[in-house]
C-alpha cells in the first residue's frame, strides 16, 4: 500500500494531480489509515501509468474514462477500443487540418509585409487583420 | 439520377457489416438498384477523405459527398432520409 506521497513518487505525478484524478474517478484509494490518510494499491499505480500513456497519445481525461469503462465492461472487445483510437486519430487529423489552414493564413500575412521597416500605422499585417475583422462584422 | 452512399467505418467492424447489409437493402428499395452507388470506405485507407467529410465518429454515412449520419441509423431513419432526397 502506498500513501499519496509514495504513489506520487512511484508514478511520477504530483500529489495535486493524484487528488484531481481521484476527483475525476480515475483512481480510488484502496483504504484509509486510522488517521484518515488515503492508501493506494498497485492497481492505482497501474491506472496512473495507463492514464499517462493514453494522455501521451492525445486522449483527454474524459476519453480516458471512456477507455477505462470499456476495459471494465465484459461485453466490450478490442474492436471497441480500436474504434475509439481511430476516432481520436480522426479528431487529431481535423485539428491538424485547422492548424495547417492557420499556418497558410499566416503565410499570406507574412507575405504582405515584406518591408518590415514600415511604421506601425502602415503595417500590412495589422491592416489586413483589421479589414478581415470588418468583413466578419459586416 | 444516381445517389452515392458511402459508409465510412473502421475495418473489421462486425456491427457495421450486419447493419450495412440492411441499410443497403433499404437504399436499393427506395432508390432502385440502378440508381444506387454504394461504397464502403475504410477510414484508415482514406483518412483524409473522412476528415474532408467532417467525420468524427464511426461508423458514419455520407450521401452524395455530404455527411448525413454520425452513427449508423435505423433502416427506418435511413429510408426517411432517402425519401426526402427523392422528393427534392
Amino acid at each position: 500500500m502506498y500513501t499519496i506521497g509514495k504513489l506520487s513518487l512511484l508514478a511520477g505525478v504530483s500529489t495535486d494531480t493524484l487528488r484531481y484524478y481521484e476527483k475525476e474517478g480515475l483512481i480510488t484509494p484502496a483504504s484509509k489509515t486510522a488517521a484518515g490518510y488515503r492508501l493506494y494499491d498497485d492497481g492505482a499505480a497501474r491506472r496512473i501509468r495507463f492514464v499517462k500513456h493514453a494522455q501521451h497519445c492525445g486522449f483527454t481525461l474524459a476519453e480516458i474514462q471512456e477507455l477505462l469503462k470499456l476495459k471494465a465492461t465484459d461485453r466490450a472487445c478490442c474492436q471497441d477500443v480500436r474504434r475509439l483510437a481511430i476516432e481520436k486519430k480522426l479528431r487529431i487529423a481535423h485539428k491538424l487540418r485547422a492548424l495547417q489552414a492557420m499556418s497558410r493564413a499566416l503565410d499570406d500575412l507574412i507575405e504582405r509585409c515584406k518591408d518590415s521597416e514600415k511604421p506601425l500605422d502602415d503595417c500590412p499585417i495589422l491592416r489586413a487583420l483589421e479589414n478581415t475583422l470588418q468583413e466578419v462584422s459586416r | 439520377m444516381s445517389v452515392q452512399i458511402e459508409v465510412i467505418a473502421a475495418p473489421g467492424c462486425q456491427k457495421c457489416a450486419s447493419v450495412q447489409a440492411e441499410l443497403r437493402a433499404a437504399a436499393a428499395s427506395v432508390l432502385g438498384e440502378d440508381n444506387l452507388i454504394w461504397r464502403e470506405v475504410n477510414v484508415l485507407d482514406e483518412l483524409d477523405y473522412a476528415v474532408a467529410l467532417r467525420v468524427l465518429t464511426l461508423p458514419a454515412i455520407a450521401v452524395n459527398g455530404e455527411l448525413r449520419f454520425a452513427s449508423l441509423p435505423t433502416p427506418e431513419q435511413f429510408r426517411a432520409m432517402l425519401a426526402r432526397l427523392e422528393r427534392r
